[in-house]
Parts: structure tokens; C-alpha cells; sequence
């Protein structure tokens, strides 16, 4: 039987998107736990390829969406997750996931605040590639489209002279086709220089399967969404690295 | 001695607000509204350093928000400002997410917290006929809410 690589889902209060993200880390053939931060320790990393922080309202978004849940990251795990990276871990922040994952300095210095509309933003979206070193995007076309649901999206950094400098050097992995949002140059994820560390506002759990796309005429994939391919696309990276599959601590 | 200090937390780039967008009805003069959080901490045993610092460590995001220090307003130019909070005793669920944060700590952060309060304050810009009353009667509570209006 195929060993099935593990992945952690770290939950806080009011993460809400665990539950998908799960099923679809088990689809492309991950082996998920999800892990409420209340008991989580550095041991929990053990043996574990994918940390994911997922979707959601951590902490009620309060002070700032993402800032409770990023204290409380380093209350209970201190360094963990740095390590983690460092031994060749891969780490996803999705959504809320990505706004705490900027606060815990593992992606350049930018910071997710509310949409330039004021409100909530819940729509599809068309993101297009940049570079190619994103092991979470390699089996995805050069625009694809994913849904996003957030009021705290809008992706800036201290300077625009800064923004620019995270698309010149492919930090910015993905943008926004249309600015919906008033990112800084329309960012929509950002990873790291390893690239193993990605965050991203869209959502690929929740266009997993074709049927999931709101036009049912759409014809992308017979079977799967684009999410199937952004989750498979990383599972694929970290099989094809056996030294990683299972990093111990 | 317990000592006391209140920080304001401005974002930097939030733009102004349609003030309509707060009341229940349309305005018909125009305005538009900056909203900041004020924090006052009432301490012992430390010296403002240690809560400054801990007050910038949790509560400010460095990228895209700025902290004034001190009673006055944080802006300027403004006709009048609603400051509005929970009332003593309500459950004020920030204040608690932030106060569990503080008790979880695993050393005191050089100061002893004694005292926590989080106010909300709605700057009003434009039109100089504007008056808070209706501004008071659509955004407090007075179930839950207490508050004052400052003028500039």
C-alpha cells in the first residue's frame, strides 16, 4: 500500500476551513491531521511533510486578522515552525492561514489588510503564474481561477518600491488578473525563497472538483478543479523527495 | 504606583469613509470618517519601555499601521470624534482574546498588567453643520456601550 505522506492542519478558535482542506490534502493522497493549537507542541511536526494553516476568523480576527493566532503560534511552538522549514518542511497559509504565516515573518515583510472596497469579497478570481520555482503551482496552467472570501485581502508592504521588488525576484507567485482588491501589484500569494513556504488568499479547497466551479458548463478538467491540481502539484514535489517525505525533527 | 498610558492604532492605509456607509439613513452633508482602536493600560512594577514594547509587539502591525502614544488624538483636523467601548462588565471578547494572550505569557513582560481597556474611535471630517447626535444614536448601543464625543 502506498505510504501516504503526512500533512498538519494547525487549528485555532474560528478556524473554519480545516475541515475542507483536510479532504482535499486525503484526496491527492496526503495522510492529514488536524491539530487544534491549544495542544499542539514541537512534537507534533515530527514526520510531517505539510503544515497547513488554513481558512477562517482565528481569534474572531481581533486586533488584526491573523495577529492573535500568530502570537499564540510562537507561545506554543516558539521557533518550531522555522525549523520546520529549515529541515525542508513545506508550509501553506490559506486565507486566514496566509495572513498569520506573514505575521510570523516565514514570507517577506508585507502585511493583508481590509479590501480598498471596505467590505467583505467573496468571488472567483483569475490568478496568473509567475516564474516557475512554486512546487505548489507547477501542474497548473498560466491563469487559472480560484474563489476568494475575505475583507482583510489586500496584500501591502511599507513601500511600493517594495511590492515591485517581490514580482521582479518571483516572490509574488501568484497575481490577481483583475486588481480586485487593491493588492500591491495585485499580489495574491507570495512564497519564500525556497518556495516551500507559499501563502495565498484564494481558496483551492473549495474548487477540488469540477462541480464546484459556479459554471457548470465549465470545461477546464473532466473530473477536477484547479485545487486538485495546486494540492497535487505539492504532494508530487514532496514524494519526488523521499529525504523529505517524512522529516524528523 | 500603578501608572497608565494609552496607545492609539492608526491604519496607513485605510482611505476615509463615507460617513453614510456608519448611520441607518443617507447624509445629506459630506462627510467621511477615520476609525482608530485606543488602548489605555494601567500597570505596576515596570518601567512605560517594557509596555510600549509589549504593546507594539501584540497590538501593531508594523507594515501598515502606526501607533500614537498618548492621551491626545492621534489625528488631526477632524470636527469631532465618538469614542465608544464595552461597558464595564459586558463581554468584550477582544479585550479578553488579548488579556488570555497576556495571562499565557510565560514571564511577566517587565511590567504587571493591572488594568485593560479597548475604546473605539470614529474620526468625522467634512462638513462643519455636522452633529454627533445621530451619529451617537445609530453606532452606540446604550445595552452595551458607553461613550463620550470629543470636539477638536
Amino acid at each position: 500500500m502506498e505510504e501516504r505522506p503526512n500533512a498538519l492542519l494547525l487549528k485555532f478558535p474560528g478556524t473554519n476551513c480545516d475541515g475542507e482542506t483536510a479532504r482535499a490534502l486525503e484526496t491527492v493522497g496526503f495522510a492529514p491531521r488536524v491539530v487544534p493549537i491549544s495542544t499542539a507542541t514541537p512534537d507534533d511536526l515530527d514526520g510531517v511533510s505539510l503544515v497547513v494553516l488554513s481558512g477562517g476568523f482565528s481569534y474572531g480576527d481581533y486586533v488584526m486578522a491573523g495577529r492573535l493566532a500568530q502570537l499564540v503560534t510562537r507561545q506554543k511552538l516558539g521557533d518550531a515552525l522555522r525549523r520546520f522549514r529549515d529541515r525542508g518542511g513545506y508550509l501553506l497559509g490559506i486565507c486566514n492561514g496566509f495572513q498569520i504565516l506573514t505575521k510570523l515573518d516565514l514570507l517577506p515583510h508585507t502585511s493583508l489588510v481590509d479590501t480598498i472596497s471596505g467590505r467583505f469579497q467573496c468571488t472567483w478570481v483569475k490568478l496568473a503564474k509567475h516564474g516557475d520555482r512554486s512546487p505548489y503551482l507547477k501542474l497548473l496552467p498560466e491563469e487559472f481561477e480560484l474563489p476568494i472570501a475575505n475583507a482583510e485581502g489586500r496584500l501591502v508592504t511599507e513601500t511600493s518600491e517594495q511590492a515591485k521588488a517581490l514580482v521582479e525576484q518571483e516572490f509574488a507567485a501568484l497575481t490577481y488578473v483583475d486588481n480586485v482588491n487593491g493588492s500591491f501589484e495585485a499580489i495574491a500569494a507570495l512564497q519564500d525563497e525556497t518556495g516551500r513556504v507559499l501563502g495565498l488568499m484564494p481558496h483551492p479547497e473549495r474548487f477540488l472538483y469540477r462541480r464546484h466551479h459556479y459554471d457548470p458548463d465549465w470545461n477546464g478538467d473532466a473530473e477536477w478543479g484547479w485545487g486538485y491540481y495546486f494540492f497535487r502539484s505539492v504532494y508530487e514535489a514532496i514524494v519526488n523527495e523521499p529525504a523529505l517525505a517524512g522529516a524528523e525533527a | 504606583m500603578t501608572a497608565t498610558a494609552t496607545y492609539e492604532i492608526v491604519d496607513r492605509y485605510k482611505e476615509p469613509g463615507d460617513c453614510s456607509a456608519l448611520l441607518y439613513a443617507p447624509l445629506d452633508l459630506t462627510l467621511t470618517y477615520r476609525a482608530t482602536r485606543r488602548y489605555t493600560v494601567a500597570w505596576t512594577g515596570g518601567e512605560q519601555v517594557a509596555v510600549d514594547a509589549f504593546m507594539r509587539a501584540t497590538l501593531l502591525d508594523g507594515v501598515s499601521q502606526e501607533m500614537h502614544i498618548g492621551e491626545d488624538a492621534a489625528l488631526s483636523g477632524y470636527l469631532f470624534a465618538l469614542d465608544y467601548g464595552m461597558k464595564p462588565g459586558a463581554l468584550d471578547l477582544e479585550k479578553e482574546a488579548v488579556l488570555a494572550y497576556y495571562r499565557g505569557l510565560a514571564e511577566e513582560p517587565g511590567f504587571h498588567l493591572e488594568q485593560f481597556t479597548l475604546r473605539h474611535r470614529i474620526y468625522i471630517f467634512g462638513d462643519a453643520a455636522a452633529q454627533p447626535e445621530r451619529f451617537v444614536r445609530d453606532i452606540c448601543n446604550p445595552a452595551i456601550h458607553t461613550w463620550n464625543v470629543i470636539h477638536a
